[in-house]
């Protein structure tokens, strides 16, 4: 979902406004806190919810955070920018103020190994109904909701049926020039693309021969525009200055919504997800649980589904979607068969050495 | 008449007079420390202390105990080598091409008077206080293919295909010296204004043409401020971040990109650790070699 909202590093620069803004609030906190103490010891009507922001997190608090607080009593506080470096430093302090974040599913297998995450109690978090997948829901993580990187062709240039249709063909500079708008962070989808345009098979794809991805991207390395923000992939589509894109689909729908020159190509798109997890030691640790509960029930993904783009967790809840609805979202009927599921657990142990071969990549 | 001078007998001061400062010799020593005091202990809390926890977290091992295998994996992995040599490189480049842009400026705005003199300040002091991101985002809109230089190159006749000036090292450079452009132009700008007029007139009335008065007494003299607004051009480039990232192309990856994908993606906090000692240890050493061989001190002391 990172991939939707704003890009890391403007989240960055703006996360220090926030820290000031933040600073006042604590002062407020300061003359409040006695008030807020005692309603702490009594009963936690509270559960704090780390989010990316923006419009996801409107809809969230429209279809899942007020109404919970309406049947339970228990407040959804929002906060924004879920940066895993400030889970690491909240525990390693002591004092971890999130109950649920949202995060990239590499975390799910990161954050354990550091020593980071809680435990789910799937006593509280019903399982039964939501998508099945050892990657996908683990001791201390559920899915959230999907989203995925797709081909995207600029329609001027490559009308829709004379469009490439593969990877291969998306490697194919003589065929279609012009500049290709790639990810530059190493598990942005990039060597995934770069192996089936070699003819690696879709089902063949990890372990990822990085080597083999890197020599393929060679070919195209003059034609290709990097981008470390998913608000630069945009840009670099809407003023044209690429023809060829691999980039999130939320992004590339909302562009199409504003009049962007482009069209999407389903075929091999890469196929991932958002976590749900706990830092260890959350301050109300059963709302959070609870919270969990509500947000990937059938009922909190149909609810969500008509709000938004974000794909559904549990299958059942398509079905109760209005007609033709289920088209807008991430791994809708149109989009079915036709994605290849990211290896996450993969990039979560290979990442840190595969960010090296790329980094070397780049420069030379 | 003779009269007998008896001979006053020296005070020395006791210790419990060093101690009130009333030693005459110490005491602006020990006042001047005194009043350091504060700063001194801010410093210590809140700066050298969390550096120390950061050397010492680049000392520990991902499983636990005291190693230096992220320092061996820095000087093993080719590609860390080359990203410190890549920042030190622009980090150079946009220091010399500031003093190229700054000292120019510095000496407009040294000259200058009345509301001249505000427009000049305030133009390179608004920049300064927007926001990094907006400024990242004005100059692609500037530099961009179809953005404001090419089209006018373009409207000119001057270039046929739009010149490629951002997205690449190019881009990288124009934003980090725009950024960095106060930290030369003040010191150098203060440097100029203390300057003893005096001494040109001199120069100039001994016979000297304008370019060798610019060149033996004027230039020499500004040299204090053109170090140190190079040095911290310099060392503050080596920490650059967002305009690398967003300006940059495929090629421009920097150490404080390292830094931050370690800190925030994969969590390797021991090796953004070390990475950063190092980036500290090669600041240090530029500093300490600054002071030596440029004085810097005399920025801060009047002319001798």
């Amino acid at each position: 979902m990172e991939e939707d909202k704003m890009g890391t590093i403007e989240r960055h620069v703006l996360a220090n406004r926030r820290t000031v803004i933040k600073g006042l609030g604590a002062g407020a906190f300061a003359l409040a806190a006695p008030a807020i103490l005692r309603s702490a010891q009594a009963q936690s009507k509270e559960v704090v919810y780390a989010t990316w922001g923006g419009s996801w997190e409107d809809a969230m608090r429209k279809v899942w955070f007020d109404p919970f607080a309406q049947q339970t009593g228990i407040k959804v506080k929002t906060i924004q920018g879920p940066d895993y470096g400030k889970i690491r430093a909240m525990v390693r302090a002591g004092k971890t103020e999130w109950d649920v974040v949202e995060v990239n599913p590499d975390f799910q297998w990161v954050g354990p190994r550091e020593g980071l995450l809680e435990k789910l109690d799937f006593n509280i978090i019903k399982t039964e109904d939501l998508i099945k997948g050892e990657e996908l829901i683990t001791e201390y993580s559920v899915p959230g909701g999907f989203w995925s990187r797709v081909l995207v062709y600029n329609t001027k240039k490559f009308p829709t049926g004379s469009h490439p249709k593969s990877f291969v063909e998306f490697w194919d500079v003589k065929k279609f020039p012009g500049k290709r708008v790639l990810y530059a962070k190493a598990n942005g989808g990039a060597l995934e693309a770069a192996l089936l345009a070699d003819g690696v098979h879709r089902d063949k794809l990890y372990p990822l021969d990085v080597d083999r991805a890197l020599k393929s991207l060679d070919k195209i390395k003059d034609h290709v525009l990097w981008y470390e923000t998913n608000a630069q992939a945009v840009q670099y589509m809407q003023d044209e200055l690429g023809v060829l894109a691999l980039m999130s689909d939320g992004r590339a729908k909302f562009a199409i919504e504003k009049g962007a020159p482009i069209a999407i190509e389903f075929q091999d798109s890469q196929l991932t997800w958002t976590s749900l997890i706990v830092p260890k030691n959350p301050p109300n640790k059963e709302n959070a649980m609870r919270l969990i509960n509500h947000m990937s029930s059938v009922e909190g993904q149909r609810l969500i589904g008509n709000e938004f783009t974000y794909g559904l967790v549990t299958p059942k809840a398509y079905a109760l979607l209005p007609p033709g609805r289920a088209d807008a979202l991430t791994n809708g009927p149109k989009q079915q068969g036709k994605t290849i599921l990211m290896n996450e657990r993969w990039w979560g142990d290979n990442q840190p050495s595969v960010q090296d071969k790329m980094n070397a990549w780049r420069l030379l | 008449m003779t009269t007998t001078v008896q001979a006053v007998p020296k005070w020395t001061p006791t210790a419990l007079d060093r101690l009130w400062g009333r030693d005459p010799d110490l005491r602006p020593a020990l006042r001047r420390g005194l009043l350091g005091t504060p700063g001194l202990l801010f410093i210590l809390v809140f700066f050298l202390y969390p550096l120390f926890l950061l050397v010492e977290l680049s000392f520990q091992a991902k499983a636990g105990g005291w190693s230096s295998e992220h320092y061996l994996r820095i000087f093993n992995t080719t590609v860390y080598a080359q990203i410190i040599w890549k920042t030190a490189w622009i980090s150079a480049t946009v220091t010399l091409l500031n003093f190229l842009v700054a000292y120019p400026f510095a000496v407009a705005l040294a000259r200058s008077k009345g509301w001249v003199r505000i427009v000049l300040l305030i133009s390179i002091l608004m920049p300064f206080w927007t926001n990094l991101l907006v400024r990242a985002y004005g100059w692609i809109v500037v530099l961009h293919p179809r953005g404001l230089i090419n089209t006018m190159l373009g409207g000119l006749g001057l270039i046929g295909e739009p010149v490629a000036i951002v997205h690449n090292t190019t881009g990288v450079l124009i934003g980090m010296t725009q950024i960095m452009l106060p930290y030369m132009v003040l010191p150098i700008a203060a440097q100029i204004e203390k300057m003893d007029g005096r001494l040109l007139q001199a120069a100039r009335s001994l016979g000297a043409s304008p370019l060798r008065t610019f060149a033996h007494v004027f230039f020499p003299l500004t040299l204090p401020g053109v170090f140190a607004g190079a040095l911290m051009v310099f060392v503050l480039s080596l920490g650059f971040f967002v305009i690398p990232a967003l300006l940059g192309g495929r090629r421009d990856i920097l150490i404080a990109q390292l830094i931050h994908f370690n800190l925030t993606k994969v969590l390797n906090w021991e090796l953004a650790a070390a990475l950063s000692t190092i980036l500290l240890v090669i600041t240090l050493g530029i500093f300490l070699a600054a002071q030596r061989w440029f004085r810097l001190n005399s920025l801060w002391s009047e002319v001798k």
